[in-house]
């Protein structure tokens, strides 16, 4: 029988199912997300404790097999070779250094005239290398002590030849002292 | 409620497992341990190329001549040895007619004397290294009266001699009778 329009109904309306639907969905959907991150955070971690596992293998492995490379270096062959390599790149370099006055003096013989010669010689080195000579010595007369200072100057090895305390002797004979630098090239040692 | 509990616990045990275990333990000794790896490839580089290196070096030192070697050796000696080259001094002089009067030790560079070849080793555990300078020198100084002739042919067997010798001054003064007298300063290196 239907009901008159006029009769209110007592009519509560019972929820739909699809909120009902969706929160369960939501809490499946929730639990599977957890999980999985669950598993996935798991796997990572047993990764990870592996991983270190074989690396710290793979260290030790290492580390023997440097130990074993370090105790195979001789450090007398080292020293060995060190000590060569000094002595060949310090002995080249002295060498290329040596001085060898005796050329000088062979020199000296040819360009100094016969009517000139020394009392007193000093040869040096100083500490820059450069081969300086002091000396005094007698000409025959001025004219052997200006025939000596045209042959320094042409010969040109003998640089900055000063000759000072020229003193004329009764006898004509000039006593002087002299003063120069070397080329390098006149002490160059060659073998 | 229990649909709901143990994901969240699920959720809180995997952050609790990555920031306690996972990201500690991969920034920390899995790091370190790679870092320690990486240090053990460089070195086990290094000494593979010094092995390389002085297989070639072994095999250049056995192409030089052994006599070669010993008369370097003779040029630069491994201690300063002054009293046995005064003993060649003194032979080499008789020789060449140069008659020494005396003979001193001016100066030396350094304080060492005698084999100082273990100088170069280092602490234990280590390699040798190279010093900065290596030679050692000390000035002798020479009194000796002779002929000019004796003292050209003394002056080029010294310049010429085995062990190198430098000499760094002279000074000669006449006397009149040929015979003169000399002051020499002769510098004599070795290798430390």
């Amino acid at each position: 029988m239907a009901l008159p329009p006029t009769i209110p109904t007592s009519f509560v309306p019972h929820s739909t199912a699809t909120p009902q639907k969706f929160r369960s969905d939501f809490t499946g959907a929730f639990g599977f997300f957890a999980y999985a991150i669950l598993g996935i955070v798991f796997l990572l971690a047993l990764g990870v404790f592996f991983y270190g596992r074989i690396l710290a293998s793979n260290q030790s492995a290492k580390d023997a097999a440097l130990a074993e490379q370090i105790k195979k270096i001789d450090q007398t062959t080292v020293e060995n070779f060190i000590r060569l390599r000094d002595r060949l790149v310090s002995g080249e370099a002295l060498l290329a250094k040596h001085v060898a006055f005796s050329e000088f003096f062979s020199s000296l013989e040819k360009i100094l005239p016969s009517t000139v010669r020394f009392t007193t010689l000093h040869l040096s080195v100083d500490s820059t290398g450069v081969p300086e000579i002091e000396g005094s010595g007698i000409a025959k007369n001025f004219n052997a002590l200006a025939a000596a200072s045209t042959a320094f100057a042409e010969d040109g090895r003998i640089k900055d030849a000063i000759f000072s305390n020229i003193d004329i002797g009764k006898d004509n004979s000039v006593s002087f002292s002299l003063a120069a630098t070397l080329d390098q090239k006149m002490i160059v040692f060659s073998p | 409620m229990n649909s709901r509990v143990l994901p969240s616990l699920a959720i809180i045990l995997s952050v609790g497992i990555f920031f306690a275990y996972v990201k500690p333990t991969w920034s920390g000794p899995i790091k370190e341990t790679k870092t320690a790896i990486a240090y053990d490839d460089q070195a086990l580089a290094a000494a593979n190329a010094y092995r390389a290196k002085q297989n070639a070096l072994a095999s250049e030192r056995n192409a030089i001549d052994q006599d070669n070697l010993n008369r370097l050796s003779t040029f630069l000696p491994d201690s300063v040895d002054n009293v046995g080259l005064i003993l060649d001094i003194n032979a080499l002089s008789a020789r060449s007619g140069f008659s020494l009067t005396k003979i001193d030790v001016l100066k030396s560079d350094s304080n060492t004397s005698g084999n100082a070849s273990n100088k170069t080793l280092g602490q234990a555990g280590t390699l040798p290294v190279s010093r900065a300078n290596p030679i050692g020198s000390v000035d002798l100084s020479l009194s000796a009266v002779g002929t000019y002739t004796a003292f050209q042919a003394f002056l080029v067997g010294i310049e010429k001699s085995a062990r190198l010798i430098d000499v760094r001054d002279i000074v000669i003064k006449g006397s009149g009778t040929g015979v003169y007298t000399y002051q020499m300063t002769l510098r004599l290196y070795w290798l430390r």
